[in-house]
């Protein structure tokens, strides 16, 4: 049976009146739907069809008017005079595939160029995750995301020691217990039900593993779960243990990608927002942004959420972002030590709103619960409803039941890009010629990125960019250097040279005055952006001591009065006018 | 060796300080900001000092009273001063202490924290929605206000009907902000009511009791917040949504004593306070390791706190001088109607009366406070009115307490 048959028949178990057409194995669906959640179903059914390549979902239904591209991106705004450069490969999009992309071309002797609309590196999904390294067992085994996860995994080590960013090979445990499978006990006599559990459904997960080359799983039971995580239920009845599953700080490893890559010579525009394209003979010539038109050779759409509209600006939309959001709940330092790995509970099936997740613990000592699931309209939509926080509480606690789960000190959501056939885009454009998708970049993302950077120049190099190693490449990067894990003798010598690395100004997370200097020099120009590369405000106090002291240092720093000192963004700034009657 | 560290340059570490320096011990007054004074020197209103000193007075001059006490005393002060650790080594402790003159190692026969509270953030009250900028503890308001001429935003919503809460109301009414709104879950202001009648009925700031914050509105900077209202055990009400439009969000919804470090170093902390549980000189579970302020609970007045410094400063003295006897241990807890209860543990025979303080959960008056071990009252007080937001304080005879294993103090 044909595309065009199975997708029929798909859209017959539905009453809406939708029509479709395929064009090289992208499926395109028009007409209208009641309600978001049948727009994300039947994009969803149509994305799980065989040979399908892509859904583009124009179904139109309530609600989704609010976030048309129209909404985000304003053509008219483009500044096609003003000319900034010429570049062999511009990339759209400065989260960490675009960063790590950026900075494997950046071994070669061509002009590179990174285009991002906020004002700093991994302000999308990069920074809103919790950092696991997934070890290659989830993905399906025929899908691109299993293989450039299995492969990525394998390459950290070496990519953080290059860059000088923590990451962590803590391995993990899939716990299964009594909740594994409960919707089918009733169904099954207990001792059964137990049985199943107990030896038949690890040895499946440790297959699936195999199958997928996940090296060196182990199946364990009874006491020596315990003895690998003491503070893990007692009621678990085994867990399947894979070594290979790391951490890492996502938005540390972005920035780290981004100040190798700099060095190394990319061009990178930020507030930069891309909002057309030039094309001539069915390839890309000129990148127009709000700030000027970038002359190109290649295009690399890696604008993550918001990948699809970049597509369709080019011309290239062969699939639909359905944004899923996932909220966590960080917790306090303090509480490092209660687990030593990444823990989930294997749910089957899984829950409708959250897939998966679990306690992990995070490189800098704090542990993270979640994320959550859940299908939104607004992509832009990273608030945190109050009642997710205790189904979150509520959720995870089961895996160690005796944590203190109050003791959280932030919470947050991040948004997946997801296109309707879940697995990675990765691939030329089908309708232009110099145009590679880097896109649909969900979990396992953040494992896969060293090989989504290799894999993604490989397509390159098909689609005829001509690639000469740079000899004067520099692929190390230090770290800003951190009062908190330096020795005293180093310290001493520093505080010596420079006695503001002596002046702590973040008590909680000991972070110097020193180091806030540091990341402006690098510049950070606002106060998220040195928190992400300092951890400060990052503590238990959650800047209530030190937001005002560093924001005086940024003012001074950066030479703008206190009342400039922004956030984030531009109209972000922290505090309003002077007092009735008074000036600076 | 000195004598003594004090970690915590606000006001009960400076009288500690100035208290320990005027008895002839070696002292070392550690401060992690810039200057001394604490909390005080953002504080600009008055108030301050009527029960110590029987005028009012503002943060910063009440302050001035203990920085001059602690220089005339010879107390030696380290400014910017960080405590990374602090370890006991056999009879005495090593402090290590980073500051902008390098790192220094302090040895000292006791160690008084003296560190205080921090706020409660916007995190640890739940409240949903989105991160931009325009949300600021109280504390920082009032510091931006009054130490930056800053105002924080235009349109200001105040959550929290404490006295923090109420002055920091008033200041920005003062000083021009177009609109205030506070609300608070509990029915009536939980502030003292003088600051009730001074700071918000005055003014006429408008109020909802029973209401919460449920979300913060806005993507780059705060454009409103979802109001939500709330029962008698502060849940939401479902149905009662509004949105509000502001600038800014106050979080004024509590302190928290900074009891982390103390429990580090082994102190057991009080479920109930938040603070280390002390004896009847301040002394934490950990021999020679003394704790003052509101690191031990939270004082409605800063004339209170200040009083712990004078007993734990007679407790370090009766530590070095070696005078305590063996350890009595016996438990004071907070009984009917209490919430909660300082000391937590009367350790030692000598002196006929110790202060006990208790923070009562009803309103009542003339109620009796009575000392109570099992059906006994071994002891009754009697208070004109108490009210859940005034802390209350007791001299209690010790004689009374001798054979006891724990005894309770209620309230009826």
């Amino acid at each position: 049976m044909g595309i065009n048959a199975k997708v029929k028949r798909t859209l017959d178990e539905f009453p809406s009146d939708v029509s479709f057409e395929v064009k090289d194995n992208v499926v395109f669906l028009e007409g209208k739907v009641k309600e978001y959640r049948d727009w994300v179903k039947i994009g969803s059914e149509i994305g799980d069809i065989d040979g399908v390549e892509g859904v583009v979902n124009n179904l139109e239904c309530e609600g989704k008017e609010l976030t048309d591209i129209e909404k985000v991106i304003d053509k008219s705004k483009g500044k096609e005079n003003i000319r900034i450069g010429k570049y062999d490969v511009v990339i759209i999009g400065g989260g960490i595939i675009g960063c790590a992309l950026a900075r494997e071309l950046s071994r070669y002797e061509i002009e590179v160029a990174l285009v991002e609309k906020e004002p700093d590196v991994s302000l999308g999904q990069s920074r809103a995750n919790n950092g696991m390294i997934h070890p290659g067992l989830a993905p399906s085994k025929d899908s691109l995301k299993r293989f450039l996860n299995i492969k990525g995994n394998e390459m950290y080590e070496d990519l953080c020691e290059e860059l000088d960013v923590p990451f962590k090979r803590v391995g993990s445990l899939i716990l299964i217990t009594p909740r594994t499978m409960k919707e089918y006990k009733k169904y099954i006599p207990n001792p059964i039900y137990k049985f199943f559990l107990k030896y038949i459904l690890p040895w499946i997960v440790k297959k699936k593993g195999d199958l997928n080359g996940v090296e060196d799983i182990e199946i364990l039971r009874g006491s020596e779960i315990h003895e690998e995580e003491k503070n893990v239920t007692q009621d678990v009845l085994a867990a399947v243990k894979i070594p290979s599953t790391g951490i890492v700080d996502p938005y540390q490893l972005t920035i780290a990608l981004f100040e190798n890559a700099e060095k190394n010579g990319v061009d990178f525009y930020l507030e930069t927002k891309a909002v057309d394209f030039v094309k001539h003979n069915r390839a890309v010539k000129r990148v127009i942004t709000e700030k000027g038109t970038l002359e190109c050779e290649y295009v690399v759409n890696a604008a993550g959420l918001y990948s699809d509209f970049v597509a369709e600006l080019a011309g290239a939309r062969e699939f639909t972002i359905h944004p899923r959001k996932g909220v966590e709940l960080l917790f306090n330092k303090r509480l490092n030590g209660w687990i030593d790995r990444c823990l989930a509970e294997l749910k089957i099936p899984s829950h409708p709103t959250s897939k998966g997740g679990g306690i992990n613990p995070t490189v800098h000592g704090n542990i993270i619960w979640g994320p959550t699931a859940e299908e939104i309209v607004d992509r832009n939509d990273a608030s945190v409803e109050r009642e997710k926080i205790e189904e979150i509480m509520e959720r995870y606690s089961s895996i160690i039941p005796d944590f203190p789960k109050e003791e959280f000190i932030r919470y947050f959501a991040g948004v997946r890009a997801a296109t309707f056939t879940e697995d990675f885009v990765i691939r030329p454009a089908k309708w232009v010629k110099n145009f590679l998708h880097v896109a649909g970049i969900q979990s396992p993302g953040i494992a896969s990125v060293p090989a989504i950077a290799e894999y993604s120049i490989e397509q390159l190099k098909n689609m005829g960019l001509k690639l000469k190693e740079d000899e004067s490449f520099d692929g190390t990067r230090t770290s800003i250097d951190r009062v908190a894990e330096m020795d005293e003798d180093v310290l001493e010598r520093k505080i010596e040279e420079d006695s503001r690395w002596g002046n702590i100004v973040c008590t909680c997370e000991m972070v110097s005055e020193a180091e806030i200097i540091e990341a402006v020099k690098r510049g950070a120009d606002s106060f998220d952006a040195i928190k992400r590369r300092t951890r400060a405000g990052m503590g238990e106090c959650q800047e209530s001591y030190c937001l005002l002291r560093i924001s005086e240092i940024i003012s001074r720093e950066m030479d703008i009065p206190l009342n400039e000192v922004k956030k984030e963004w531009r109209d972000s700034e922290f505090f309003d006018g002077f007092v009735r009657g008074e000036e600076l | 060796m000195k004598d003594v560290v004090v970690i915590g340059g606000g006001p009960s570490g400076l009288a500690t300080a100035s208290e320990l320096g005027k008895r002839g011990y070696q002292v070392i007054l550690l401060e992690r900001n810039d200057e001394l004074g604490g909390l005080l020197q953002q504080c600009i209103h008055d108030g301050f000092g009527t029960i110590l000193f029987g005028e009012s007075m503002s943060g910063p001059e009440f302050a001035d009273i203990f920085i001059s006490r602690v220089r005339d005393e010879g107390v030696e002060i380290k400014l910017k001063a960080y405590v990374k650790s602090v370890k006991k080594k056999g009879g005495h402790f090593n402090i290590t202490t980073v500051t902008p003159k390098g790192i220094e190692e302090l040895k000292s026969k006791s160690v008084v924290y003296a560190i205080g509270c921090r706020e409660r953030n916007q995190f640890e009250i739940k409240i949903g929605g989105t991160r931009p900028s325009g949300i600021y503890t109280a504390g920082t308001v009032q510091r931006l206000v009054n130490l930056y001429g800053i105002l924080p935003g235009k349109d200001v919503v105040i959550l929290g009907g404490g006295d923090v809460g109420m002055i920091v109301a008033r200041h920005l009414f003062l000083e021009g902000v177009n609109s205030i709104l506070m609300v608070y879950p509990e029915e009536f202001f939980s502030g003292l009511p003088r600051n009730a009648q001074q700071c918000i009925l005055d003014f006429d700031i408008p109020y909802r009791p029973r209401t919460i914050v449920r979300s913060i509105l806005g993507d780059k900077k705060v454009k409103g917040v979802e109001l939500i209202e709330v029962d008698e055990d502060w849940q939401p009400i479902k149905g009662t949504e509004e949105r509000y439009s502001c600038d800014s969000v106050i979080l004024s919804v509590g302190l928290i004593p900074y009891s982390e470090k103390l429990e580090d170093l082994g102190a057991k902390i009080d479920e109930n306070t938040s603070g280390p549980m002390v004896n009847e000189y301040f002394e934490t579970t950990v021999d020679g390791v003394f704790s003052v302020g509101n690191l031990i609970q939270i004082f409605d007045y800063v004339d209170d706190a200040v009083k712990t410094s004078f007993i734990a400063a007679e407790g370090v003295e009766r530590y070095l001088e070696k005078e305590d006897e063996k350890n009595l241990g016996i438990k004071l807890k907070p009984g009917d109607n209490v919430r909660t209860v300082t000391p937590q543990r009367i350790d030692q025979t000598t002196d006929e009366k110790f202060s006990a303080f208790f923070r009562p959960e009803i309103e009542k008056e003339n109620p009796k406070v009575e000392i109570v071990s099992g059906d006994d009252v071994l002891e009754r007080h009697v208070k004109r009115y108490v009210r859940p937001s005034m802390l209350e304080e007791i001299s209690v005879s010790k004689d009374i307490l001798l054979g006891e294993n724990e005894v309770f103090i209620d309230v009826r």
